[in-house]
């Protein structure tokens, strides 16, 4: 025997993660063996508790043993104090979304089924469903903190296929105007893979130029290796791709709104949230940790980019006609500002200052746009969600309290003070201020601004036009979506008016950095 | 030397094997194409010290990927070509652009660059005791986790296939006997006479002749005879070939 030393992997660390994961196998399990009728009654205590329980080990960990200072599992991954909370922040709107994924109504009969054909028809009269969303959306929880605490490129990678490739098939699977999720699913998948091919191949460059896919290494060989610049370049550009298209930055936006509006309502209720969240946890590992002495170099590029996906996302929202398409172009909008965050690098104490204000933005956020789309899911007709606006003319006159509320969460997105957003905007504003980014809080200030058109349009005609004879029914909520929507509420409110708790675990959290 | 003149006889065959590749109309020939580029980089990978990946390369890629390729298209249809309308306008244009861009940016890029004589792959097996070793050690101490967890991206891809294409039977399937049932009670025919019985002909889409010498409809078969008048491909007697054309009618009803 030549001697490899058995790998050490620290397991206490990693339990949140190993958690999810198992718990998918678990289901998946379930969907084997267990009897027809019993499996949705198993699947949801164990998605529920699963990731309650993922959520009580990242509090105990934090409590018992503090912010490790060391990368686990061979230097794969990086359990810190930003992982830890990305981890919790994914988990609390992981918990949100699965609330919703519960409502029934929402998965079609039988995905196998051509839509529209007879099978169909009887496959929904004998009240199928696909239970196997619960471990495709747990895959997809656990591939998320996976890839915001990789800390190499190859775990990063696999990290976003296991968030990916789920997402890709539950978006195909709505119960209604199926055709059109058929559509979103099948051009996530195209589009995903070719931002993963752009990933890998930028990876390959990178690995060229320093040797090695760990991203410390890469930041070590960036003051050792000389005259291969161009390779570095080349991966930088090719990383940037991949990852900005995860996040919907402009110009690399365009499947956001189709993929919004034709996935379910609860799935893009955890890709607006969930993938966001971690999308941004990744891509600040590999410009802040990899190649944060390359910053003279990416941030004009950075630069152009966060102008663009704040403007793009602001002014095409204006023109849209669907609620989802909407909320799907203000989620370009706010990955600009967030951008705006990621550029705000520079000594220590202002790189921590950034972190924390990211960090707040990606939960209030978060919480945010999962309420918004479960007031979505709340307003039918007879062919399921009322998309088209016009059908939501009125609504405050039917429904005060739900309209009341969904008016509270675009406020939230335009961020008036009071509410969530506000704070998290002027986080990452003044982070970014100090930063020395000052025309781009000008731009983010004045799309902010022509954002808030279109929000206060939809609360004008929610409140001040007549409701159509045939207007949209709201569905009395259940149990699971009526929580949601009064979490979200609450917490956008609690964040609004009293930040400061938040505030100081998100320093805590940044306070001492990634890890290396 | 040796190792110059391989790379330099191989550059040729697997650049052109990749332009054919996308040049190519026919999908088989396309499909032949990546073989060929499988292989050559196959070939590419052994001359580089890496012997194992060579292998799998030809095991994992030139077997099993291509062969899956080749069965998707027999399943599509080897003939069945590609609609090569353009959905957006001036799509095709602005997409050749773009490439022979990109392509000249990373080859003006990478010939650009002052590549550092390559270390090759000897001195970093050597010390792992060999190739195969170093690979395994890599596996399994650095990338463990990054190895076990693409577990659940295999679980993900068998789960998804089941979700999208099983479909469980919501009904028993009808036997036999109660498909024999069924042809009693609606009163229809209850054995319908084959093909060619009693006919001059022993083909398939000829009608049957009745024993009193009157053609009977309900012997054609349906598809043969529609693909009969779609290719007016009719038997000389016009008797034969009313009936055929009758009974495509029938099934248009």
């Amino acid at each position: 025997m030549n001697g490899i030393q058995p790998p050490t992997i620290e397991y206490g660390q990693l339990m949140p993660l190993l958690l999810v994961f198992g718990a998918a196998i678990v289901g998946v399990l379930i969907e084997a063996f267990a009897p027809r009728y019993l499996r949705k009654a198993i699947h949801v205590p164990l998605t529920m508790l699963t990731l309650l329980g993922a959520f009580g080990l990242v509090i105990v960990q934090v409590l018992r043993d503090g912010v490790p200072t060391a990368a686990v599992a061979m230097g794969a991954i990086a359990v810190d104090g930003p992982s830890l909370f990305i981890w919790g922040v994914i988990l609390v709107l992981s918990v949100v979304s699965v609330l919703l994924i519960n409502d029934d109504d929402n998965f079609v009969a039988s995905a196998a089924a051509v839509p529209g054909s007879p099978d169909e028809e009887e496959a929904i009269a004998r009240g199928g469903a696909h239970t196997e969303v619960y471990p495709l959306a747990l895959f997809a929880i656990g591939g998320m903190m996976l890839f915001a605490a990789s800390n190499d490129l190859l775990i990063m990678f696999v990290g976003l296929e296991v968030m990916s490739l789920p997402l890709y098939l539950l978006c195909g699977l709505a119960r209604r105007r199926r055709l059109l999720s058929q559509e979103s699913s099948v051009k996530y998948f195209l589009l995903g893979a070719f931002s993963s091919a752009f990933f890998l191949y930028g990876m390959a460059m990178i690995y060229g130029y320093a040797g090695t896919v760990d991203l410390g290494g890469i930041n070590d060989a960036l003051g050792r290796v000389g005259g291969q610049d161009t390779l570095l370049y080349l991966g930088t550009a090719l990383l940037g791709v991949g990852l900005f298209f995860k996040i919907g930055a402009a110009p690399f936006q365009a499947w956001k709104p189709d993929v919004y509006q034709g996935a379910p309502t609860p799935i893009t209720a955890l890709m607006a949230s969930g993938t966001l969240v971690a999308a941004f946890g990744a891509v600040l590992r590999v410009f802040w940790v990899a190649l944060g002495n390359l910053d003279w170099d990416w941030r004009p590029v950075m630069w152009g980019i966060a102008i663009l996906t704040m403007i793009v996302g602001a002014i095409l929202a204006i023109t849209q006609t669907d609620i989802k398409r909407m909320l799907a172009y203000s989620s370009i909008a706010h990955a600009g500002f967030l951008l705006t965050g990621v550029i705000a690098t520079g000594e220590a104490t202002q790189n921590a200052n950034s972190l924390s204000a990211l960090l707040f933005y990606l939960l209030a956020y978060g919480i945010t746009t999962v309420g918004a789309f479960a007031v979505v899911t709340m307003v039918r007709d007879a062919g399921g969600e009322a998309g088209h606006l016009s059908r939501w003319a009125g609504l405050g006159k039917r429904s005060p309290a739900l309209a009341g509320i969904f008016a509270f969460f675009l406020l939230a997105f335009a961020g008036i003070p009071l509410t969530s957003g506000f704070f998290g905007k002027y986080a990452v504003f003044a982070a970014a201020v100090a930063g020395g980014a000052l025309p781009l809080v000008v731009v983010g200030v004045v799309s902010s601004a022509i954002a808030a058109f279109f929000y206060v349009r939809v609360i004008v005609l929610m409140f001040f036009s007549e409701p159509a004879a045939d207007g949209p029914t709201i569905a009395v909520p259940s149990a699971g979506t009526a929580a949601v929507v009064a979490l979200a509420a609450a917490a956008t409110v609690v964040l609004g008016v009293y930040p400061q708790p938040v505030f100081d675990l998100a320093d805590a959290a940044a306070s001492s950095l990634f890890v290396r | 030397m040796g190792e110059t003149i391989t790379f330099w006889v191989l550059a040729v065959v697997s650049v052109s094997a990749a332009l054919g590749l996308v040049l190519s109309r026919r999908a088989v020939y396309c499909a032949l194409m990546l073989g060929v580029v499988m292989l050559s980089l196959a070939v590419l990978y052994a001359v580089q010290d890496a012997p194992f990946l060579a292998a799998v390369q030809i095991v994992v890629y030139t077997g099993a990927v291509m062969m899956l390729f080749l069965f998707v298209l027999m399943l599509v249809g080897v003939d069945s070509s590609d609609s090569l309308v353009e959905t957006i306008k001036g799509q095709r244009f602005w997409a050749i652009v773009a490439g022979a861009g990109f392509a000249v940016l990373l080859g003006l890029a990478v010939g650009n660059a002052v590549l550092s004589p390559p270390a090759g792959l000897l001195g970093a097996t050597q010390t792992a005791g060999g190739n195969v070793p170093a690979l395994a050690q890599l596996i399994f101490t650095r990338h463990v986790f990054a190895f076990e967890v693409a577990s659940a991206l295999l679980i993900t891809a068998a789960l998804a296939a089941m979700v999208l294409t099983h479909r469980e039977r919501l009904t028993e399937k009808p036997t036999q006997r109660a498909l024999a049932r069924a042809r009693f009670l609606t009163g229809g025919s209850v054995v319908l006479p084959g093909p060619g019985v009693y006919a001059r002909h022993n083909a398939n889409d000829m009608p049957a002749l009745l024993p009193d010498g009157s053609v009977s409809e309900l012997s054609v078969n349906r598809v043969i005879a529609r693909h009969d008048v779609e290719d007016e491909r009719f038997p000389d007697d016009p008797k034969l070939a009313e009936a055929i054309k009758q009974a495509v009618e029938e099934e248009s009803k």
